[in-house]
């Protein structure tokens, strides 16, 4: 136990030391916020007077946008409609930041004379790497509602909304990261090169699931076909089309994407009519908590068996 | 009384190739050992398996009587090859890194260890803005942080100039006073000569030679030296030496010549006698080392 105290504030002392840390922190506490409010304020100044808030539906908009509820729920929701997600970026800094620069600063042989347990290193490396992003999520919450709070002079907006429901979401986006911090650590601690690592990290899971939905879409599972007689063989055909729900892009950001189909339909009120599982749909929302976390965990678990094992077994040269 | 530092049939394998041999060996606790061999002989190989950092293909090493990698290991201190450091980070910054990394070292430790290898001027400045010779200095600085009762060190006055390597042989003496163990290993014997009473001497991964440094210098007396020369006349002394009996070799404006030890001394006078103007004269340290390496070879201990 005390080895894995000490890599934790080891490595937390080069994580606070590290210039990317801030610029981070920077991005996410200040810029993604600021852009809400401006949007809000520009819809406001341009659209509050005129016919189209006649039924009060502009400032509903304008608190979904920039109220402190609102901007707290972007800097969540925001994130992870990137491509490549913004969670997956700042986790792959880090991952460069506590593996990858070992291998490239050569400091492996150093790390681990100094601290010979390698569980206690790895695990600790992934606990300051979470602590890491739950820093970032808890900052960017607390930013977003003071900048909502500082909003509320100019705008009219307020601090209802569902704070309880969000926090949750906060706290299982960051949960759900652990997977993400465990593949990424894995892909860049197995390639030599950590740029190779880290485009992977960025791109394998979306070409693998972009090929599967390929030949899901061109060749299918039914009828027989020369391609796919041996799914229909073992009787499979139902499980592979299921597959999609199980990839791990579909899963990873679900705590995120939770609220965008509430978001969008709060943008459109003034009331109009939005089917909500049709939006879910459209933006890969659809998936349940319940399952995500399932699938999430077994891709944890995968993914910390492979990298604790390799690790253990890795010959420092 | 146990030994601080044991190697019982070390071997490791890369596909076909054994990087390292069969090797064993037993150092005793506060004992100063050099570990002598061309490049890619295995030292380092033999210094990582101790240090915890590769694992053998078969034999076993055990340090302050604990198997490796282990626990033992928080008493080791290591230089292995290049000094490698957080560019980033500040000299302080990286050896406070190690030490939280490690555990149980006090911040006047720091200072310490600093001021021992002389870098207290240089420690706020980043790593990246460092020379060879203060990084060798750091990672000395580094290894001793916790106070280690083994240190491994694997070519520590590498790329240093003159000066640096008698700095560090200097450092390293001052620490070996306080009985600590010290495995040094280096291709050129004329930098560990003056520091070590025992050589462990591998070539091609295996052991070649184990004893005391006196017998091994007993031995070299009958080698014959190489010498590079250089006079204001190339081909009057080329001329000379080959008049004295010496094997000569000349490039350029310098003549190799080979002289048997015992003679060595008076070469450049009996040049001079000759009437040649020796304006420059080296001893060929590579051609020393290879001498070595063939008297050890001869002597080498069965398996």
């Amino acid at each position: 136990m005390s080895g894995f105290v000490q890599v934790v504030r080891a490595e937390l002392f080069k994580v606070l030391r590290k210039r990317r840390t801030y610029v981070i922190a920077g991005l996410w506490w200040g810029l993604l916020p600021a852009l809400g409010l401006i949007i809000g304020r520009l819809v406001y100044v341009n659209l509050g007077a005129s016919f189209a808030n006649e039924a009060g539906g502009i400032d509903v908009a304008v608190q979904q946008i920039a109220s402190p509820f609102g901007l707290a729920r972007i800097a969540l929701v925001g994130p992870a409609y990137l491509a490549p997600t913004f969670y997956i970026i700042v986790i792959t800094l880090f991952a460069a930041l506590l593996i990858g620069e070992e291998r490239g600063h050569a400091m492996w042989k150093t790390v681990l004379v100094a601290q010979p347990q390698r569980f206690a290193v790895m695990a600790g490396k992934i606990a300051v790497a979470m602590l890491a992003l739950g820093g970032l999520l808890l900052g960017a919450a607390a930013s977003a509602a003071l900048l909502g709070a500082i909003g509320m002079t100019f705008l009219p907006t307020d601090w209802s909304g569902e704070w309880g429901t969000l926090a949750g979401l906060f706290a299982l986006q960051w949960a759900f990261s652990l997977t993400g911090v465990l593949f990424a650590f894995l892909l860049v601690f197995l390639f030599k090169n950590m740029v190779l690592g880290i485009v992977t990290v960025y791109f394998l899971p979306g070409l693998l699931e972009g090929l599967y939905s390929i030949y899901a879409a061109t060749v299918g599972f039914q009828p027989v076909n020369r391609l796919n007689v041996f799914f229909q063989t073992i009787a499979l055909q139902q499980r592979l089309e299921d597959i999609p729900r199980y990839f791990y892009t579909a899963n990873a950001y679900a705590p995120a994407r939770a609220p965008v189909s509430e978001l969008l339909a709060g943008l459109a009120s003034g009331g109009a009519d939005i089917p909500p599982d049709a939006i879910s749909q459209l933006l890969g929302s659809s998936i349940t908590l319940p399952h995500a976390a399932l699938v999430m965990a077994g891709y944890a678990v995968a993914f910390g068996v492979v990298l604790f094992w390799r690790f253990a077994r890795h010959d420092v040269e | 009384m146990d030994h601080a530092i044991v190697a019982h049939s070390l071997t490791k394998r890369y596909g076909r190739v054994a990087a390292v041999d069969d090797v064993s060996f037993e150092i005793a606790p506060g004992e100063i050992v050099g570990f002598l061999g061309p490049n890619g002989a295995g030292k380092t190989t033999t210094l990582r398996m101790l240090a915890g950092l590769i694992r053998p293909s078969s034999g076993a090493g055990t340090v302050l009587g604990r198997g490796v990698p282990g626990p033992s290991l928080r008493d080791v201190g290591t230089m292995i090859e290049e000094p490698s450091f957080y560019p980033y980070l500040t000299g302080r910054d990286n050896l406070r890194h190690a030490a939280l990394l490690h555990g149980g070292v006090a911040r006047e430790r720091i200072d310490e260890v600093l001021a021992f290898v002389k870098m207290e001027a240089a420690a706020e400045k980043r790593v990246r803005a460092y020379s060879q010779g203060m990084r060798q200095r750091l990672a000395l600085a580094r290894a001793l942080l916790w106070r280690p009762r083994v240190l491994l060190l694997d070519e520590p006055s590498n790329g240093l100039d003159p000066v640096g390597i008698a700095e560090i042989r200097e450092n390293l003496r001052a620490v070996a006073r306080e009985g600590v163990t010290v495995l040094v290993s280096s291709h050129i014997l004329a930098e560990i000569e003056k520091l070590v009473d025992r050589i462990l001497a591998i070539e091609k991964g295996r052991l070649v030679f184990d004893g005391p440094l006196s017998r091994l210098l007993a031995r070299a007396e009958s080698l014959t030296l190489r010498y590079v020369l250089r006079a204001t006349d190339p081909a009057a002394l080329e001329a000379a030496a080959r008049t004295l009996g010496l094997v000569t070799e000349r490039s350029a404006d310098l003549v190799t010549v080979e002289v048997p030890a015992e003679r060595a001394d008076d070469l450049v006078s009996d040049l001079v006698a000759a009437g040649v103007r020796v304006t420059e004269a080296q001893r060929d340290q590579d051609d020393l080392e290879d001498a070595y390496l063939r008297l050890v070879q001869a002597d080498a201990r069965p398996a």
